[in-house]
């Protein structure tokens, strides 16, 4: 009861401060938690406002799911072979630093302003923290279990997806889960500077005109997304790799 | 008359304009993205793919890239493609102006500030909207006019129009630049006076204009006359008819219809050409402002005149 409730608790927490400090502070860009939680139906239950959202979730759906599809194996080769590691490993940590959404103009550039930029954008957001996990994961693999498989007559291939990819899950997952809350940053940032829709629109576009009961309320619904998009992965992740948690259980989000 | 013109040129019937825009201040393309049935050769003689960006300057980046026909511009962002990335356009309308006894963006200081003239900012905190902005060659000019060096005796910092008055209150600032809508929200709240106005640098400022790529309107002239028809169409809707204009602008920036009437379209508000007919003689002397405070090189705005497409367009 007590594991369950805590994460609520700490959300309550977290806007019983906000509401405290607005008030303290007095300042027409800073809103309480209730006005910016009154405003929140408004936006849901404007049919735009939810269909600028939906091309958000679109967009972070596509980005982050080509983004799993070609990080796990990269990742993998890379914690197998040490030849594809040192040709992937340095461009990696160049790309690794640099904020995604700086590359905004660079890629609009080249692919124009439309959903393609976007979804690339999101797409390296999400990759680097899924291959860097499925990496680490797949060199931890034990070298006896490889030559168990060896042995009993598996080709490269099959023993990098059926000893590698299950040893690795656990790891991979981690990385998808970081991936996750990367997608939905990327998602927003990358509708900072140019749009045709999404809920970055709604976002910058409130903060232009400065309606902040809007900007902060935008932020609550992302912040809501972010949860239950964890809570939901967090579920599937604890039922594929069960055999490989620890015994004690620490409430580290909503599911 | 659009379907014959459709019919006679299938390449025209094609055409899209990619077409960059953003907020606030563009009411007849708001009327074209909002009320698109109210302009018959949308859809039939050409199609739209609206892009909203976030102020000019990354829209000079994307005309210049290619990625975008025609963009709103503002005559510094224009002019710095142009120098810096090899920009070549044409001004094909004008959106929003200062007109003598309308808006001019102004400077604003408690009423209870010791600051009572230009020269009084010496040693102070100055806030403004962008370092390096259109405004700040208008904002330079005035300061240098009453002894005041704008890189050496002020502290100048970059504060949005959005939380502009937030900053006065609170004493970030000891005078900031204010814009609509939040000016008018300023004035109502009361306990803020006007310091200064870039009027008195120049009356007729041009704040947004629309231009397009030369290459794009060269190879596409009928295309581009037909949007920069629209263009004048729509300003004139939007003139003529305030109250579904207000519709339209609370569509587009979600602001409350009761705020927007505060001020738009009203003596409060900038001005707009009723044939949104660009005014090039105040976008040179624009430019030559910009070039005296050292901002651009000297420029010669005949270089953004296309003969024949220019706004108004019938």
């Amino acid at each position: 009861m007590t594991r369950r409730a805590a994460p609520v608790l700490a959300c309550v927490g977290l806007l019983a401060v906000w509401q405290i400090a607005s008030l303290a502070l007095e300042s027409d860009s800073f809103p309480t938690a209730l006005e910016a939680i009154r405003t929140i139906p408004d936006i849901l239950g404007d049919k735009e406002s939810l269909i600028n959202i939906l091309a958000s979730l679109r967009r972070m759906t596509i980005g982050f799911g080509i983004a799993v599809l070609v990080s796990i194996p990269l990742g993998l080769s890379m914690g197998r072979s040490r030849a594809v590691a040192a040709f992937f490993n340095p461009l990696l940590m160049v790309v690794y630093p640099v904020p995604k959404a700086a590359l905004m103009p660079i890629i609009m550039l080249w692919l124009g302003v439309g959903d393609i930029t976007k979804t690339l954008v999101i797409f390296l957001g999400v990759s680097l923290p899924v291959i860097y996990h499925s990496f680490e994961g797949a060199k931890a693999v034990e070298e006896k279990m490889l030559w168990s498989g060896a042995a009993m007559g598996l080709s490269p291939l099959q023993r990098l997806v059926r000893i590698v990819l299950p040893a690795a899950l656990p790891e991979i997952l981690t990385g998808c889960r970081t991936g996750l809350v990367l997608a939905l940053i990327t998602m927003i940032t990358s509708e900072m500077i140019a749009r045709q829709s999404g809920a970055g629109n709604i976002l910058f576009n409130a903060l232009d005109m400065g309606q902040y009961d809007t900007v902060y309320a935008m932020i609550i619904i992302v912040g809501a997304m972010g949860i239950c998009l964890d809570a939901a992965f967090e579920r599937i992740r604890a039922r594929l790799v069960r055999w490989s948690e620890p015994q004690f259980d620490m409430p580290l989000s909503f599911s | 008359m659009a379907a014959m013109i459709a019919g006679a040129s299938p390449s025209l019937a094609q055409q899209t304009i990619r077409v960059g825009w953003t907020i606030p201040a563009e009411e007849s393309k708001y009327w074209m993205m909002r009320r698109p049935a109210e302009f018959p050769d949308i859809g039939k003689t050409y199609k739209i793919e609206w892009t909203q960006f976030q102020g000019t300057a990354p829209m000079t980046q994307a005309l210049a890239a290619g990625a975008l026909d025609c963009a709103t511009q503002a005559p510094l962002s224009l002019a710095n493609g142009v120098v810096g990335g090899n920009l070549k356009a044409y001004i094909v309308a004008q959106h929003v102006f200062e007109k003598p006894g309308g808006f001019s963006v102004y400077w604003a200081v408690m009423d209870d500030s010791p600051i009572k003239a230009i020269a009084d900012l010496k040693g102070k905190t100055v806030g403004i909207s962008v370092i390096g902005g259109g405004t700040q060659g208008p904002f330079n000019l005035l300061l240098k006019q009453n002894g005041v060096d704008p890189a050496k005796d002020i502290k100048l910092v970059e504060v949005g129009f959005a939380v502009s008055e937030d900053a006065l209150r609170q004493g970030r600032v000891d005078a900031v630049n204010m814009n609509q809508p939040f000016a008018a929200r300023a004035e109502a709240k009361g306990g803020t006076r006007k310091l200064f106005s870039l009027s008195q640098a120049m009356p007729n400022i041009v704040h947004i204009l629309e231009a397009c790529r030369a290459d794009f309107v060269d190879k596409n002239p009928e295309v581009v006359k037909a949007y920069v028809r629209d263009i004048t169409s729509g300003m004139k809707k939007a003139l003529a008819n305030r109250e579904e204009t207000l519709k339209v602008v609370n569509e587009v920036l979600k602001a409350p219809i009761p705020v927007l009437d505060t001020y738009l379209l009203k003596d409060n508000d900038f001005g707009r050409d009723p044939g949104a007919a660009p005014n090039f003689p105040a976008i040179q002397k624009m430019l030559d402002i910009y070039a005296d405070t050292g901002m651009l090189p000297k420029l010669d705005v005949a270089q953004f005149k296309h003969p024949t497409i220019v706004a108004p367009l019938q």
